[in-house]
């Protein structure tokens, strides 16, 4: 029980950052990025990619990170432009619709040209046991990178004059606006970071297992069940969200079955729809 | 409310007038009945390949109306199309072989509970007031359960390697042009209930809450008994035509009904072809037949190309094809006459 525990906490860190990757991108003007799960899948395959050129691990992981910011600022400045110039429930549906062309764009060129395509980075070294739970060192080291990761965003949402002035502009475009803030500027620097945190999201996931080419719906679906539940755009939300439902995932994965898992987590996100819309810890 | 704004007239006039009105409001349809009558004979003769894609667009025509109906007129996201069709066959393939009910009764039970799913579904989005936005979240989830539930539902579905239908199958597998004559009338008949609505005391209330809710609320408009009359009509038509395609292909699985496949298909022949518009959905999966076709070697470039198509379409032909298109022969003809004579079917 422990054990499943663990990993269901391992999972549950990698699908925090996820939520937060596309939890930050909705708050800012109430687009969901239907393509996150893609950029993530292609962080995996530039990685992997520059790792089959013989350069070291940790460089190529720059690349990949380097690779899904780039794609994110490119939608940003390219796609999303005409997006944000729409109000309201407009604006929604046709981020909503772009962005699932651009996941079909991303998924359909890295199937066709990589159709076996894959990440897996192996970590080695013994187990190291916690609690009594020898947990394999991939996965440790996905879990502290998850943790660093996650502490210096609540620190630069909490503490930077700056992450204060995003978290500003989440809360009120036209304020925010009026003293002084340049929503354009702040809306690239988090597509930057959303696009960061799918790439280090895409280097987590394949320590523990392999990311392949086609994992991209899944990672969305898995994103925006996480940021439904945990509250559109709160950071903190997606989090606990993310280690709750990765808690469930595993726990109900080993004793009930995988597809009641995945109709359980599904209920779950309706349910949160239904109940509190605003999610766990949501405005 | 038309009667009320009509002048009155005497009653033969009258009678004479709104014979003309209906006359002019089924035209398109009976067009597109006699073109689909023609097609076999003048085109593809008895070759089963080309009937057998026909049949797969008028069955996609026929999903797309109902989404239309559904989201066109009374914007409510129905990500669970494919879902609906789904509840349709299974319902229908499940009943009749478990059963000694005949695939008439299994067909009836399916589009009926895709209907009372469908409007659930609405109630609900409704009853909580679930914008756009999360209509489509919990349709989809909806969708990704329903998937999960086939696939876990071994003994009743057959998971992965399917269900196969044998009573009635034989005929309707055998026959294509049976089929292709099946499903045009299906098609047809969707056509006309969706004109019927959009003329009738529905299509003023469905116009009105789609422009501006809160307005259509305050002149009187029961915005949630609208809404869930369209997703109720619109769930049985794709429920009824998810059933009969069961049939007629003799073997589902969930892939036959998976999101990708059905959804993603039905939202970019929809929109290609104008939301809210009558003949979109069949231009749309018209057209789209031919993009199947060319691009069937190969599924990751016909990823590629859905994508680039519902980028273009949403950046560059906002109000879809036909839209479009009637748009700009009003203009061509307004230079020579002064004032458009074509009006898109939509107002």
């Amino acid at each position: 029980m422990r054990a499943v525990v663990l990993d269901g906490i391992v999972l549950g860190l990698a699908l925090g950052l996820l939520g937060v990757g596309m939890t930050l991108v909705y708050g800012l003007g109430g687009v969901i990025n239907l393509a996150y799960g893609q950029i993530v899948v292609l962080g995996a395959i530039v990685t992997s990619l520059v790792m089959d050129e013989g350069v070291s691990t940790v460089l190529a992981a720059l690349v990949g990170v380097s690779a899904t910011v780039g794609v994110a600022v490119l939608l940003d400045l390219t796609l999303l432009r005409p997006v944000y110039r729409q109000h309201g429930e407009e604006r929604i549906l046709m981020g909503l619709l772009l962005t699932l062309g651009a996941a079909f764009v991303i998924g359909g060129l890295l199937t066709w040209r990589y159709p076996i395509g894959a990440l897996f980075v192996n970590v080695s070294g013994e187990p190291v046991s916690i609690v009594g739970v020898p947990l394999a060192r991939g996965s440790v080291w996905a879990s502290v990178i998850a943790l660093v990761v996650a502490a210096v965003l609540l620190l630069f949402f909490g503490v930077t004059t700056f992450g204060r002035g995003i978290r500003s502009v989440i809360q009120d475009e036209t304020g925010s606006r009026l003293v002084g803030i340049n929503p354009s500027l702040v809306r690239k620097v988090v597509f930057a970071l959303s696009g960061a945190l799918a790439g280090i999201v895409a280097i987590t996931y394949s320590m523990s297992a392999p990311l392949t080419v086609n994992a991209g719906f899944e990672l969305t679906t898995f994103a925006l069940i996480v940021t439904v539940v945990g509250g559109l755009g709160s950071v903190a939300g997606a989090f606990l969200a993310g280690v709750l439902l990765g808690i469930v995932n595993a726990v109900s994965a080993h004793y009930i079955g995988q597809y009641i898992t995945t109709i359980i987590l599904l209920g779950t996100a309706a349910l949160t729809l239904l109940v509190r819309p605003r999610g766990l810890l949501g405005r | 409310m038309r009667a009320t704004a009509e002048p009155a007239g005497s009653t033969p006039r009258r009678s004479a007038r709104v014979a003309g009105y209906a006359w002019r409001a089924l035209l398109p349809i009976a067009a597109v009945a006699a073109i689909l009558a023609v097609l076999p004979p003048l085109w593809f003769g008895d070759s089963p390949f080309t009937t057998s894609l026909a049949v797969k667009a008028l069955v996609f025509a026929s999903y797309g109306i109902g989404f239309n109906l559904i989201f066109g007129s009374t914007n409510q996201l129905f990500l669970c199309v494919g879902a609906l069709a789904g509840i349709g066959g299974y319902g229908a393939a499940i009943l009749s072989d478990r059963t000694s009910l005949s695939i008439w009764a299994g067909i009836a039970v399916g589009t009926a509970s895709a209907a009372i799913v469908g409007g659930l579904l609405s109630w609900i989005a409704v009853r909580r007031s679930l914008g756009v936005i999360f209509t489509g979240i919990v349709t989809l989830v909806f969708s990704l359960a329903f998937a999960n539930l086939l696939l876990g539902q071994r003994d009743l579905t057959g998971a992965e390697t399917g269900l196969v239908l044998t009573d009635g199958a034989v005929k309707l597998a055998d026959d294509r042009v049976a089929a292709y004559y099946l499903f045009a009338g299906v098609l047809v008949g969707c056509l006309i209930v969706f004109r019927v609505l959009q003329l009738s005391h529905i299509g003023w209330a469905f116009r009105g809450l789609r422009d501006d809710e809160v307005a259509a609320e305050l002149a009187g408009v029961d915005v949630a008994r609208y809404r869930i009359y369209a997703a109720t009509v619109g769930s049985a038509m794709i429920g009824l035509t998810g059933a009969l395609y069961a049939y007629s292909v003799g073997f589902i699985q969930p892939a036959t009904y998976a999101f990708d496949q059905v959804d993603v298909r039905v939202l970019v022949l929809t929109a290609f072809g104008g939301l809210g518009t009558l003949l979109g959905p069949v231009i749309g999966a018209a057209v789209f037949a031919f993009v199947d076709e060319e691009l069937s070697s190969s599924l990751e470039l016909r990823e590629l190309f859905y994508g680039i198509f519902v980028i273009s379409i949403f950046l560059f032909f906002r109000r879809g094809v036909v839209q479009t298109v009637v748009g700009l022969f009003n203009r061509a003809l307004a230079r020579g006459r002064g004032k458009p004579t074509l009006q898109p079917s939509r107002e």
